[in-house]
This record gives structure tokens, C-alpha cells and sequence, in this order.
């Protein structure tokens, strides 16, 4: 890969292994990188180490979304879902074991996918994407079998609220609606820009990034990123922060949010910002915590540059993973 | 010529320095002026003063053997106390593993309680932007009675309506009989003189 298209690549996603010691992460031009975790955090560790251990291209179009289930790596691409197996990438086989198409209405347009989660309650992954509309496949049986239809422009993050069996999506056209997995039924809609303490007009009322730990939920985009209390749905904090976040995490009593501009920025729930953790990427997409493993825990973030930041401890970066 | 002087070497190294070393030194010397004080054929003032000698040599070969017997004590000594000292760390290092993996227990813990402080914050933050339940109870209340007086007075305005209304219609209908009656009235006394009066001309 040339110099130019290292300058020019984002990534969009990442996803850590179910054992911890694989980070994969797909960027702007349909490639997936697997890197060793073990190899990199080991003392002896060289630059070579930080290299990824296979890349291979997996769609023609961004790799938006990946998301991993007990061994599967699930991938999407351009309006289509590919799952690979982790055992078979660690031995640097690129076979996908398949790959699916949700049924759009019009076979003219093929609409990019943006956010997938994995429900385990019912085995199914929901994947929402360009055509405005939520698809659930079963995983066990293979086939889409529900659509949530809803939003009026397209979803760009979803979330799940484990407690309620609940589907939470965010979308351009400024609404998070909540779904009942269940019925198939949107339970309730909020317009975030239509509240005054969250709007902010200049930047538009697309939600860009949705976290949720069943009480509580974290949005924002082009309203600043707002702490929502979900059963009397009312803003309790507001987290002023310049630019758009792109994605949040809770973390133990801390909240993580990144997007542009190059930090991280922790937070605390009462809505005040405690620090900025500066990182190589002019503006970040994603951030991913591993907690499947115990000596791999790390933080790692990637977005506009083939670097992706590696923290060991929250408060600086340790070192950088290249594509 | 190099093994004539080595063996002249030897020689003199001999001489000089045959006994050994130190105590080694010391008991031979003690061993050999024994022997000639035993042989010696000299004058018993001689004979008193190699003895005394040869006493001195043993008392210095006695101090010697006690101060080594002391240094080793010493170090055995020394040795326990180490394993001793050794021990206490040991078991130190370990209850200071213990306190630390409690303390990382306890920040877990102080951290939840912590986000769950934040979070209770953050709600009352937006219970108290409404306004209290009494307080509203009471605004309730004091409307409903409002509501109820001013019902009443509307009933007692529209049972005085209608009151008014009845006597009303009563007087009028009254007045209009009595109309009546005196319209039928003069009706019928000019009836009567008009038939009297061309009764009377007919005649």
C-alpha cells in the first residue's frame, strides 16, 4: 500500500477477539486487519509487532461496522453482512464462512450498513444501515426475519438495553426510537434536537453515536452528548465537548467519548469533563474496550490515519498499532 | 642456573618461611620450642625462662582458638538472625499483596458507589426542576373549591332567574286577561246600547 493511501485511510471499526488477544480492525478501503495483542504488549516487543499479523480485504466498499460473537467476526460491507471464523483468521485463513444480504426494497441502490449488534438473548443480529430501516437476521436459521421500519432518513448507531429486551436506534433525522425486540414495535421516539439544553443547530440534528447501560443512555452528534435517564426519558447531563462524538462508552464510574478532534475525553456522569487524552488521529471513529482478557486490558481508538492508539492505562497513550 | 636458583630459592623460602603462616606458624613454633625446652641440656634459669616462653606461645595459641570460636559462634548467630529477618519480609511482600488486591476491591466498589452518587445527582438535578407535589396538591385544591363556589353562585343566579322569569309571566298573563276581560267588557255594553238603542226608535 502505497504512502498516499496510508495518508488517506480511515478506520472505521474495530473489534477484539472472544479471547482477547486479537484486535481486528476494518478501514476506508474494505481491508480488515488482525493484529496480536500479545505480540505487541510483550516486553520485548519491536516495531514489527505492531504491525497487523494478516490483512486481508473483505468488502469493496468501508468496513463501517464489526462486531464479534463467541467465534464468529462479523464484518459488514457494502449492504452486505460477512462472518469469518477467528480460529481460521489466527491461522491466517480468509475464507468467509458466509456472507448475507439483508432484502432491500429497491435492488438499484445498495445502501451501506452502519451499526450492528448482537442480541444473545435470541441469538440475532441487528444491522441497521442506509435504507432507513433496522434488519434482524436470526442467527441460527440464517434468514432476515424482521424489519423496523421507522426512521426517515438513515441509522447510524444502535444500541441494545439488555434489561427491557428493548433495541434503541439512532438516526440523520435526529430521533431515537426505541424498539421492543420482541413485537417489532417502536415503544417510544425522542427527538434530541427538539430540546433546547441539547440542540445545537449549527452543527444539524443527526445522532451519531447511542450507548446504553439499560437505565441510562448516552447520545449525541450534531447535539452536544447528553446523559438521558431512560424510564422518565428527560436529559440529566450535558457534556460540553466541541465537535460532533462519534462514539461513547460507559466505563466503570466514567464515561468515554470520542469524535472530533484528537482526544479522548473522560467524563463524569454530573456532566462535568474531568480530562483530555491527546492521540494521533486528527479525528477519531471508534473506540473499543477489551474485557475479555485480564493481562490484555487496553483501551484502543483509531479513526482519520492508519495509526490506532493503544492505551494500557486510560490516562496516556502507550504506543500505536499501524495498518 | 634457573634450578640452582630456584632450589636456593626454595631453600631460603624454606628457612624463612617454613612454619606456614599465623597460628599454623605459631603452633609449630610452640611444638619445636617445646621439644627443645624438653632437650635442652641449659641452666634451670634458662630452662625458666624457655618455659615461660613456651607458656606464653600457649596462651597466644589459646586466645587465638577462643577468638575463633566466638567469630563462628557470631556467625551462626548472624546466620539465624538473616533467616529471621529474611522470613519477615517474606511474609511482609505477601500480606502487602493481600492489602493491595483489597484496596483494588475497594476502589471497585468506591467507584460504583461513587457512579451510582453521580447518578442519583443527576436525577434529583432533574426532579427539582419541577415543582413540588404539595405544593400542587394544594394549588389543586384551592381550585377546586374556586370551582365549586362559583358553581354554586351560578345555580343561585339561575334559580333567582327563573323565579323572576315565573312571576313575571304570571303578572303579564295576569294583566292580559284582565285586558281581556275589559276589551269583552266594553264589547259587550256597546252591544247591548246598540240593540236598545234601535229598539227604542222602533217603537
Amino acid at each position: 500500500m502505497g504512502p498516499v493511501e496510508l495518508l488517506h485511510m480511515s478506520v472505521f471499526s474495530q473489534s477484539f477477539s472472544p479471547c482477547g488477544r486479537f484486535l481486528a480492525a476494518g478501514n476506508s478501503y474494505g481491508e480488515i486487519a488482525v493484529f496480536s495483542l500479545s505480540a505487541a504488549l510483550s516486553p520485548d516487543a519491536t516495531a514489527l509487532s505492531q504491525k497487523p499479523v494478516l490483512t486481508f480485504t473483505a468488502h469493496e466498499g468501508p468496513v463501517f461496522s464489526l462486531l464479534s460473537t463467541d467465534c464468529h467476526l462479523m464484518s459488514a460491507g457494502n449492504g452486505e453482512i460477512s462472518c469469518w471464523s477467528w480460529s481460521d483468521l489466527t491461522k491466517k485463513n480468509v475464507k468467509p464462512l458466509w456472507t448475507k444480504r439483508p432484502n432491500y426494497k429497491s435492488s438499484l441502490e445498495i445502501p451501506e450498513i452502519n451499526a450492528m449488534v448482537l442480541n444473545t438473548r435470541d441469538n440475532s443480529l441487528v444491522v441497521g444501515g442506509g435504507d432507513n430501516n433496522i434488519h434482524i437476521l436470526d442467527l441460527e436459521h440464517g434468514i432476515f426475519k424482521t424489519v423496523l421500519q421507522g426512521h426517515s432518513d438513515y441509522v447510524h448507531c444502535l444500541s441494545l438495553r439488555e434489561r427491557e429486551a428493548e433495541i434503541l436506534s439512532g438516526g440523520e433525522d435526529g430521533a431515537v426510537r426505541m424498539w421492543d425486540s420482541r413485537t417489532g414495535q417502536s415503544v417510544h421516539c425522542v427527538e434530541i434536537y427538539k430540546y433546547e439544553s441539547c440542540a445545537r443547530p449549527q452543527y444539524g440534528k443527526w445522532i451519531s453515536c447511542l450507548t446504553t447501560d439499560s437505565d441510562w443512555m448516552l447520545c449525541g452528534g450534531g447535539p452536544s452528548l447528553s446523559l438521558w435517564h431512560l424510564r422518565s426519558l428527560s436529559p440529566t447531563s450535558i457534556f460540553t465537548l466541541t465537535g460532533c462524538q462519534r462514539q461513547t462508552s460507559f466505563y466503570q464510574d466514567m464515561i468515554l467519548a470520542v469524535g472530533e478532534g484528537p482526544s479522548v475525553a473522560h467524563c463524569l456522569l454530573g456532566g462535568e469533563v474531568k480530562a483530555q487524552i491527546p492521540c494521533t488521529p486528527q479525528s477519531l471513529n471508534t473506540l473499543q474496550l477489551n474485557t475479555n482478557s485480564a493481562e490484555h486490558r487496553m483501551l484502543t481508538v483509531g479513526g482519520s490515519s492508519n495509526h490506532i492508539d493503544v492505551f494500557t492505562n486510560l490516562s496516556y497513550r502507550a504506543f500505536s498499532l499501524s495498518f | 642456573m634457573g634450578a640452582v636458583t630456584d632450589d636456593e630459592v626454595i631453600r631460603k623460602r624454606l628457612l624463612i618461611d617454613g612454619d606456614g603462616a599465623g597460628d599454623d606458624r605459631r603452633i609449630n613454633v610452640l611444638l619445636k620450642s617445646f621439644t627443645k625446652w624438653c632437650n635442652s641440656p641449659g641452666t634451670p634459669e634458662e630452662g625458666f625462662t624457655q618455659y615461660q616462653r613456651v607458656m606464653a606461645t600457649l596462651g597466644q595459641c589459646e586466645f587465638s582458638m577462643g577468638k575463633t570460636l566466638m567469630v563462628y559462634d557470631m556467625n551462626l548467630r548472624e546466620m539465624e538472625n538473616y533467616e529471621k529477618i529474611y522470613t519477615n519480609i517474606e511474609q511482609n511482600i505477601t500480606s502487602a499483596h493481600e492489602k493491595i488486591a483489597e484496596c483494588k476491591k475497594e476502589i471497585q466498589r468506591a467507584k460504583r458507589v461513587r457512579k451510582n452518587r453521580q447518578e442519583y445527582d443527576a436525577l434529583a438535578k432533574v426532579i427539582q426542576q419541577h415543582p413540588d407535589r404539595h405544593e400542587t396538591l394544594k394549588q389543586l385544591e384551592a381550585l377546586d373549591k374556586e370551582l365549586q363556589q362559583l358553581s354554586q353562585i351560578k345555580e343561585n343566579v339561575d334559580a333567582k332567574l327563573e323565579l323572576r322569569k315565573k312571576q313575571f309571566h304570571v303578572l303579564l298573563s295576569t294583566i292580559q286577561e284582565l285586558q281581556q276581560t275589559l276589551e269583552n267588557d266594553e264589547k259587550s255594553d256597546n252591544d247591548d246600547n246598540n240593540q236598545e238603542s234601535p229598539a227604542q226608535t222602533g217603537e
